[in-house]
């Protein structure tokens, strides 16, 4: 019984080391001390621990700028379509928390926000405005502009701005 | 050309001056009486005697070219572009009508009735059909105008200037903040007409603006000039079919300016497909918010960015799967933070 246990625990171990790191951290299995003391352990002890705050205090979480909700949802993208979960043990609070988690990320993954504007291949700065000398002239812009005069074409000094020659 | 209404200034009478403060006395009189009153139902409509006074005038206005006959030519001016129109505009038993017919370039006429516009397109025999109130040139305000005074400082000019032969006071609109440009108004002194309207840059510069270049005001307009020298019979009338919809539930988060309510959202065919618009204003400038399919093919170079003509302002942006355009008569600034803030969170299960 006793080694069934262990081994199982190793196989777990060996696919995701961090996953019983969290459930230590939930209070169940034998934490194994020795396995903690080095640098990297104690980084994942203490940043699992911060999670376990975060979730459990939102005063304590600060809220990500659009783009990083940008680069989340691109590099969910950009991941495998199908993926099996692996079958865990019966999930702590902490697993809960950290399925809580992932749900607030497939939420963010779908917040869509303004692309960033760039000029021209490979050029990152943004584009420049372009002034023309009327905005009806073009045949796509007349479209909008006839769209907005329609509703809005009460301002003096917006409404003859449509009546060009179309 | 002279661009300001710089004119011949005017000594106030003395009688005018007293009225004028027994009016003010009288004014905050009734202020008070009436905070007395309402304080118990403050969310109660306010009193009609506390209209903010830069309001009544622009309601004013507004009354003037809505109720008065009237016809004459204007000529707009845009970045470098200038265009003239004939106006006739007439009060009948059935209510309004009004006729603009262009006199520069393409042959171009909005024939309106009350709510309803037609503008023909005679290079196309075509008739579009407009159901709404569309009031332009010389009216004003959008909406109520409500939010007028709590976004732009009210400046009455000393002096008079002249347009178009007639006597006009100049009124000045400024902003209060940089999410709209400010407006110099001249209204005729005798109807309150407006004959002139420039828009200010911030530093105060003219961006674009509308003169009346003749007009004639009062019973000598001949109605005979609201017909249309165009024969419609054989035409195609095509009329804007437009659904409402609601943005916010269906994912959109897009942030206004300060100031700005919207007017309308609806959902509207156009050129490149079924397109959503949404409308906000803050009284007397307005903004349109269009979103519609992302779509490679129409990437017009012109909305690489922004673009910018005269007043009017254009940009574009892409978020996820759709192009958002937002443009309107305000400063670049404006349109750009709403194309770039705007979020959209589809809802689960779309």
């Amino acid at each position: 019984m006793q080694a069934d246990r262990h081994a199982r625990q190793d196989t777990e171990e060996q696919a995701s080391w961090e996953a019983s790191v969290s459930t230590w951290i939930d209070g169940e299995g034998e934490i194994r001390p020795e396995e903690l003391d080095t640098p990297y352990g104690r980084q994942v002890w203490d940043t699992y621990h911060l999670i376990g705050d975060v979730l459990r205090n939102q005063d304590l979480a600060i809220k990500p700028s659009d783009f990083f909700y940008a680069r989340v949802s691109k590099a969910i993208d950009a991941e495998p379509h199908i993926v099996a979960p692996r079958m865990l043990r019966p999930r702590g609070p902490m697993r809960l928390g950290l399925s809580g988690l992932a749900v607030a990320a497939a939420v963010a993954s779908v917040v869509w926000v303004a692309f960033p504007y760039i000029s021209g291949p490979g050029s990152t700065e943004p584009s420049s405005t372009q002034f023309i000398a009327s905005a009806g002239d073009d045949p796509g812009l007349r479209d909008y502009l006839d769209a907005h005069r329609e509703i809005a074409g009460v301002n003096p000094v917006r409404q003859a701005s449509f009546e060009v020659s179309r | 050309m002279a661009m300001g209404f710089s004119g011949a200034s005017t000594k106030s009478l003395p009688s005018q001056a007293l009225n004028h403060h027994g009016a003010w006395v009288y004014r905050v009189m009734l202020l008070a009486l009436a905070c007395a009153l309402v304080q118990p139902a403050w969310s109660a409509e306010p009193p009609k005697a506390v209209v903010d006074p830069a309001l009544a005038m622009l309601q004013k206005i507004q009354d003037a070219a809505r109720k008065l006959d009237y016809s004459g030519v204007y000529t707009y001016q845009q970045g470098g572009m200038m265009v003239s129109s004939r106006i006739v505009h007439l009060v009948d038993g059935t209510g309004e009508r009004e006729r603009i017919e262009m006199l520069d370039g393409a042959p171009r006429e909005y024939l309106r009735h009350n709510e309803t516009t037609q503008c023909l397109l005679p290079e196309k025999k075509t008739v579009l059909v407009e159901r709404r109130r569309g009031d332009r040139f010389p009216a004003l305000i959008l909406g109520e105008g409500k939010a007028i005074p709590e976004n732009y400082h009210f400046n009455q000019k000393s002096g008079l200037s002249r347009i178009a032969g007639r006597e006009c006071s100049v009124i000045e609109l400024l902003p209060k903040d940089g999410h709209r440009y400010g407006y110099r108004l001249c209204a005729d002194t005798k109807t309150s007409l407006l004959l002139k309207a420039q828009t200010l840059g911030p530093q105060g510069g003219v961006i674009d603006q509308i003169s009346f270049n003749s007009i004639q005001i009062g019973e000598k307009v001949p109605s005979a000039q609201l017909a249309s020298s165009w024969n419609t019979k054989s035409w195609e009338v095509i009329e804007t079919v437009m659904t409402p919809i609601d943005l916010t539930k269906s994912g959109w988060r897009i942030p206004f300016p300060a100031g700005y309510q919207a007017v309308t959202q609806v959902s509207r065919p156009m050129k490149r497909g079924q397109v959503n618009q949404l409308v906000i204003t803050d009284g007397l400038a307005a903004i349109s918010v269009f979103i519609e399919p992302y779509d490679t093919e129409r990437n017009s170079p012109l909305f690489n960015g922004a673009v910018s003509s005269g007043a009017m302002n254009i940009f574009r942006t892409r978020i996820g799967e759709h192009w958002l355009t937002a443009l309107g008569e305000v400063p670049p600034e404006t349109v750009r933070d709403i194309a770039e803030h705007t979020e959209y969170v589809p809802l689960p299960g779309r």
